[in-house]
């Protein structure tokens, strides 16, 4: 039974989960909710997601949410089953570093990530003025956050050495920002530049992109 | 060699780790730093957290940090050695699930339970300014919003994911320190909410 993905590719978090799905070569298909404001009827909130959020991911009968915990759960499951591909060491020591990355990135580097984010795509749909101030400190913020990244990252090509999990659930949302005005963040650090580019080039980032423009293309609604 | 823990157990993150290490029956050495500027120093930069964090586990020369993690690695080389207490099940749709009720405290829970902590503890005995009221105000309704969610999650269920797991114990040093500040009703008028607290503080 192919596994049922429910969201919109073009959302940041659901591209972590279709990168990864790509990564390891799991066929599924992409449900697309009829509209944002959908998530919140009751039937979604009872049947898909309690906080009305996308990803919801049907694996048969079993159904799993938050994109972190379905990535975690499809690299448990299903890595080495369709290719050679490595998402999670099988060492735990390597294992436990990357989930130590995996929560550098939800504690220190998403949340003025986000911010930027709301400014350059959110409040810019919603016709709204964009705040230079919240920019301006969510740009030093990650400068920060990168010049961390710039260290770690030192005789390295990814995160952990290999590349996981921790380098996957990065891409996303750091494209959007990095498109809209605030590549030099990245660029101006030679390491972290390097990172980038190795990221981009990888087939299953590459088409999960392209799956994005050809969704926005064929619904031009969103 | 023992497990060192830096970090103090006053912090939360912290007492996440220690509440998984006595869990699990592991030996630890607690070592609080210096002091809270210490972690800005260059050399726990270079050593111990890069972004001046506590918690820091060190398993022999094995250095590991974020405290969730910590809990994950623990869990992942240690569970069934020292007792039979299970915190990650061996399932892989139960452990699935366990990992979405962690990602549920982290995105939902912890952000308004976070505000609280800040305002009550941190701006007050840090800063000696006064707490914010309105950001009270505010992370109290959201956190009530979280609770009803959970409230019907744990319908029928002594735990989040029926059985205890990691997932029921990253919730706790937060809701401690929370519940002990004056929000105590947020959880005692829910009631599947309240016995699960009730059934989670009666652990050893």
């Amino acid at each position: 039974m192919t596994i049922r993905l429910i969201g919109f590719p073009f959302s940041g978090i659901v591209l972590r989960v279709i990168i990864c799905l790509k990564e390891l070569g799991i066929p599924y298909e992409l449900d697309p909710p009829a509209s944002y404001k959908s998530l919140r009827d009751e039937d979604y909130k009872a049947n898909k997601h309690p906080f009305a959020k996308i990803p919801v991911l049907f694996d048969g009968d079993f159904k799993i949410t938050e994109s972190r915990a379905i990535c975690r759960y499809l690299v448990s499951k299903y890595q080495g089953k369709y290719n050679d591909t490595i998402l999670i060491p099988n060492d735990v020591h390597k294992a436990g570093l990357v989930d130590q990355f995996i929560s550098y990135e939800f504690s220190y580097y998403d949340p003025p990530l986000s911010k930027l984010l709301y400014q350059e795509k959110v409040v810019k749909s919603l016709n709204r003025d964009q705040d230079p101030e919240v920019i301006k400190q969510a740009r030093e913020e990650l400068a920060k956050v990168l010049d961390v990244f710039e260290k770690l990252l030192e005789g390295k090509e990814y995160l952990n050495g290999e590349y996981s999990l921790a380098d996957i659930f990065l891409c996303p949302n750091s494209y959007y920002v990095y498109d809209a005005g605030h590549s030099d963040l990245w660029d101006n650090r030679p390491n972290v530049k390097n990172w980038w580019n190795r990221l981009y080039n990888r087939d299953a980032i590459k088409k999960s992109f392209e799956e994005t423009k050809s969704f926005w293309e064929n619904n031009p609604k969103f | 060699m023992t497990i060192r823990l830096v970090g103090v157990s006053a912090s939360y993150p912290t007492l996440r780790v220690i509440i998984c290490l006595k869990e699990l029956g592991l030996p630890y050495e607690l070592e609080p730093p210096a002091s809270y500027q210490s972690l800005k120093d260059e050399d726990y930069i270079a050593n111990k957290h890069p972004f001046g964090k506590t918690p820091v586990l060190f398993d022999g020369d094995f250095r590991i940090t974020e405290s969730r993690a910590i809990c994950r690695y623990l869990a992942s080389k240690y569970q069934g050695k020292h007792n039979d207490t299970i915190l990650i099940p061996n399932d892989v749709h139960k452990a699935g699930l366990v990992d979405q009720f962690i990602s549920y405290e982290l995105s939902y829970y912890d952000p308004p339970l976070l505000k609280i902590v800040y305002q009550k503890k941190f701006v007050k005995n840090f800063l000696n300014k006064d707490p914010d009221p309105e950001i009270i105000k505010q992370a109290h309704e959201e956190l009530a919003k979280v609770l009803d969610v959970y409230e019907k999650l744990l319908e029928g269920k002594e735990y989040l994911n029926g059985e205890y797991s990691l997932a029921d114990l990253v919730h706790c040093p937060g809701t401690y320190c929370v519940y002990g500040a004056g929000h105590s009703d947020l959880w005692d008028s829910r009631p599947n909410v309240k016995n699960w607290w009730n059934r989670l503080c009666n652990r050893d």
